[in-house]
């Protein structure tokens, strides 16, 4: 019994059994347990657990962890002889690699060329994923933090960035699982001034005191624990504060944000970093709101959503995103709701990780972009590589006797692939450097295209070093192993007789395979280009259904309808003007809501939603949207007749247009009469599909005035249009936006993606002809003497030209048919985010096949035509 | 000639494994020479010589029983080869051929 209770102390047995070797473990494990058995009968088991202990210490010694001698004396033995000093032999391949290099220029300068274009696009591709991928991702416990979003269930489900202003005190009063709950409205371009003279345009941000417990915005100056707790206090950025008040001290000044609101500036915060979606340069009480912009904030009213009023939480450690989803806000949406409208309004968090990228609810880019741009890299590496890999392949024939001379000499396959390898690590270093360098150039290009500030710094961003380290190591291996096995693999009799060709069925083949899948990737990257492009031009020029040329939009700052009247009469006298008109949004615009429309004497709402566009009369003649039906609306203040458009009616269910004048309709609550049909015209972008649209009468809620302008005397009219338009808004700044341009914006996203996608595929066709010319090269060298006698027996060039190129043209077939179809397949499921699309026809794949077969074909000819032109008496001389 | 050279250590545990005959592992061996030698020894140092006699082939081992006092693990048992035969006895007749040598009165007291 005693036995059992008695043990070592098990970490020196542990420490024995990790450091033992294994022949020698059970003998020692086994005699020091004996010892401590005996000495625990005769001293008690303390005494024998120290004795133990000791014995272990004792027994650390070289011979406790050796090999068994005997076995590596052995082994020493046998490896005496032909084991190279790998050290000494570094030298050597490092010096061989060199001369080599040096000595096959044309090899060197096409390897390198290509792989640092390679790297190099890999390199800025992962600068701006990684870029992206950082957004928010500097605050404290960010896995806690999540935006509360709306989604609302009509007919079809659409989703909201805001929540009603009330939720947010709801949710922090009646559920006890948030640590911090902060609300915040955004305000774009608003006027800030610091006198009359001193005006600028900022995005406002309207924030509870809590906003700033859960992100990470530091002040730099003023007292943290007070910050936007008083009314009528602000806080700005650095940068903002030194465009205001230069050096002098921000703190204590005051500000006047629009006409409406006097601040005095309490804090002063470091300047927000780049990889933040938080844009605002001032933030302002919550409380404020209510006398800036009472509209935004009517007492607990829970029935709009609107996307700048937003709410972010930070839950209490411990309770899931999924719980509060599941039981949390639903509750909300029940207590504060009736029960057909809490089917309607429902809530959920949205991560704060997933604020950046979620298109549904107004993120800055697409996953599914930057995913695309990293296969794009990962292609561009793998032509370059693939490059590498042709032409040492082939050259591998020419340094045959070399390899022969090796092997004779007594090394191994595994030396001489290694030696391969120290080359290829050479070009791929030196390519690498050569890339850093020309991403760095390139940088500048894409942070303009992208509108940001990205910036390569090794020592700033430690993730980079150790993606060039994978990138270097994944370059090498990729392009040294292949060719590294088959030289190391030459029988070494062939290969010093010389007999070694490139007709060895495996080899051709890989490499044959290899060419292919380069030209494939540079048809898809075309076809890509292509397709994207039409798309966009399509977009871009499509018939909108509504006048957009020589439209200028101009800002109101506030809508006092006695200054928007004179406005109106005053612009309307201008000689280049020709029609003016007042309105909340223009005919096309993502900024545009839905609500419910109850019609005529339906006892219900529709199940569909409607968007409002609210426009004076004069909005449908000037922007030439036809009428199919009824009348124009006539000129009111109020919200008294309702235009619709076709959608709307089909989707009321009446059979003509007629049906619908006349009748009554309750829409966002208001009621009015339906005057008239439109026409479909595309509201918003070519992505969305035409959905039900009203349009109305309320001046209340104008916020922009468009003017026809006659463009022969643009300039003029606009000084006109800005005096004018000054005089009665003298404390806000004139901004103007043309009207086609203002559409050309809903593509910009997909432009920088094109530009990009062209550059890549550029770059990919460039390497891919550098990666040919040298393949080609190396096979007129090759065939010199087989053309030699070709052209004695008579060939003329072109024969010769067809020699080389049949082989090409084939290989290019192939890549067609691989790349055509995943062409297809990649660009309908891009082009099925559009609503109205191209349909990609056989003219894009042909477009592809002709430039490739043109470029390829240049690239062949330029090096075979120098073949066949050579004198076949210089080539068969060599003899 | 390498090997035949023997240490005091490795003389004695030589011995005490040519004595222990049949049942010669090391924690027996130990257990010999602290009773022989009455000074302090560690079993790590019984251990690392009886590699060295492994080595130097003066001695062959093999694996004994597993037993319950040693936990479940088997002992290393010793047997003296032929060649640690020898070079025991070499010892030996150095030792008497130097003793022999040595007169009665050479000690000198």
């Amino acid at each position: 019994m005693k036995r059992e209770t008695n043990s070592p102390p098990r970490w020196a047995e542990r420490l024995i059994e990790n450091m033992a070797a294994p022949h020698l473990r059970e003998e020692i494990l086994g005699d020091l347990f004996e010892l401590f058995q005996k000495r625990s009968m005769r001293l008690g088991e303390l005494p024998a657990q120290w004795l133990y202990v000791l014995d272990v210490i004792l027994l650390i010694h070289p011979r406790l962890w050796r090999k068994n001698a005997t076995a590596a004396r052995l082994t020493q033995h046998s490896t005496d002889f032909s084991k190279p000093n790998p050290i000494v032999m570094l030298n050597n391949y490092i010096k061989v690699a060199f001369r080599k290099l040096n000595r096959q220029k044309s090899y060197t300068l096409i390897n390198t060329i290509s792989l640092s274009l390679g790297i190099a696009c890999a390199i800025l591709i992962f600068t701006l994923v990684r870029y992206h991928l950082s957004f928010e991702d500097f605050h404290a416990d960010k896995d806690r933090i999540y935006r509360i979003y709306s989604e609302l269930h009509g007919e079809k489900i659409s989703y909201s960035t805001g929540v009603p202003n009330p939720l947010g005190q709801a949710f922090r009063a009646e559920h006890d699982v948030a640590q911090k709950v902060g609300r915040i409205a955004f305000l774009p371009k608003r006027v800030v001034s610091l006198n009359p003279q001193k005006k600028f345009e900022e995005d406002i941000a309207f924030a509870d005191a809590d906003f700033f417990d859960i992100f990470n915005f530091p002040l730099i100056e003023g007292d943290s624990r007070s910050v936007l707790r008083e009314p009528n206090t602000a806080l700005i950025t650095k940068q903002t504060a030194r465009k205001y008040f230069g050096n002098t001290a921000a703190v204590g000044q005051l500000l006047r944000i629009d006409d409406s609101l006097m601040v005095r500036v309490t804090g002063v915060l470091r300047d927000l970093p780049p990889n933040t979606d938080f844009h605002s340069q001032i933030f302002v009480p919550f409380v404020n709101l209510q006398d800036h912009s009472p509209w935004m904030v009517e007492k607990d009213w829970w029935m709009s959503v609107n996307k700048e009023m937003q709410c972010f939480v930070r839950l209490k450690p411990g309770v899931t995103a999924a719980s509060v989803n599941k039981a949390v806000l639903p509750a909300i949406s029940s207590t504060h709701y009736d029960k057909e409208m809490a089917k309607y309004f429902r809530f959920k968090l949205q991560p704060l990780s997933d604020v950046h990228f979620n298109m549904d609810l107004r993120g800055k880019v697409d996953k599914k972009n930057l995913q695309t741009f990293g296969w794009i890299g990962f292609f561009l590496v793998l032509t370059a590589c693939v490059n590498f890999v042709n032409l040492a392949t082939a050259q591998a024939v020419g340094r045959s006797r070399e390899i022969g001379v090796r092997k004779a000499l007594g090394s191994r396959e595994g030396s001489l692939f290694w030696q391969f390898m120290i080359e290829t690590a050479i070009i791929a270093t030196g390519a690498l450097v050569i890339a850093a360098g020309l991403a760095h150039l390139a940088l500048p290009f894409v942070n303009r295209l992208f509108e940001i500030n990205l910036s390569i710094n090794p020592f700033q961003d430690k993730t980079l070093p150790v993606f060039l380290g994978i990138l270097l190591i994944v370059v090498i291996f990729c392009s040294g192993a292949y060719p590294g096995l088959i030289l190391a693999r030459f029988q070494p009799v062939a290969a010093l007789k010389g007999k070694l060709t490139l007709q060895t069925p495996g080899m051709f083949s890989v490499r044959r395979g290899l060419v292919i899948g380069q030209f494939a990737i540079s048809q898809l990257l075309i076809i890509g280009t292509l397709v994207i492009t039409s798309q966009l031009r399509y977009s871009q020029q499509a018939d909108m259904g509504f006048q957009k040329e020589a439209v200028v939009i101009l800002p109101i700052p506030d809508n006092q309808q006695t200054k928007i009247k004179t406005l109106g009469t005053e612009l309307s006298r201008l000689s280049g003007i020709d029609n003016v008109t007042f309105f909340d949004t223009p005919p096309a615009s993502d900024a545009i809501g839905s609500t419910n429309i109850q019609f005529d004497m339906r006892p219900e709402p529709e199940k569909f939603s409607i968007s409002i566009k609210a426009a004076d009369d004069q909005y449908v003649p000037m922007f030439k949207i036809p009428l199919i039906a009824g009348r124009n609306l006539f000129i009111s203040d109020t919200i008294r007749e309702y235009l619709l458009n076709e959608t709307a009616v089909k989707a009321l269910g009446l059979k003509t247009s007629d049906d619908a004048l006349g009748k009554p309709a309750t829409i966002n609550g208001r009621r009015g009469t339906i005057v008239g049909v439109v026409k479909d015209f595309h509201f918003r972008s070519l992505r969305l599909a035409i959905e039900p649209l009203c349009l109305t009468t309320h001046s209340e809620v104008y916020n922009s005035c468009a003017l026809k302008i006659n463009l022969s005397y643009m300039a003029t009219t606009i000084d006109q249009m800005k005096a004018e338009w000054t005089n009665i808004y003298p404390s806000s700044i004139f901004t103007y936006q043309f009207m086609d341009e203002d559409i050309e914006r809903f593509y910009k996203l997909d432009n920088m993606l094109l530009r990009l996608i062209q550059a890549f595929a550029a770059v990919a066709i460039f390497v891919g002809c550098l990666g040919l010319y040298g393949l080609v090269s190396f096979m007129a060298n090759q065939k010199t003497k087989e053309i030699g006698v070709r052209k004695v027996l008579g060939a003329n060039t072109s024969d010769i030209l067809w020699l080389f190129g049949k082989e090409f043209i084939r290989l290019l077939l192939i890549a067609f048919m691989l790349a055509a179809p995943l062409a297809l397949w990649i660009m309908s499921r891009w082009l099925n985010d559009f609503a109205y699309h191209i349909v990609p026809g056989p003219g894009v794949f042909a477009l592809a096949l002709m430039t490739t077969f043109s470029v390829a074909s240049i690239t062949v000819a330029f090096r075979s035509v120098k073949a066949s032109m050579i004198n076949p008496i210089m080539t068969l001389r060599t003899e | 000639m390498k090997g035949t050279q023997l240490g005091e250590f490795e003389e004695v545990v030589l011995l005490s494994i040519a004595s222990l005959w049949d049942d010669a592992y090391s924690v027996a061996v130990l257990e010999v020479l602290n009773k022989r030698l009455a000074r302090p020894m560690s079993l790590g140092a019984v251990h690392r010589t009886m590699q060295r006699l492994e080595e130097k082939r003066l001695v062959s081992s093999r694996f004994g029983e597993a037993s319950a006092e040693r936990g479940g693990r088997r002992k290393r048992l010793f047997t003296v080869t032929m060649a640690g035969e020898q070079a025991l006895r070499e010892t030996r007749r150095v030792r008497n051929e130097l003793w022999d040598n040595i007169s009665e009165t050479a000690f000198g007291n």
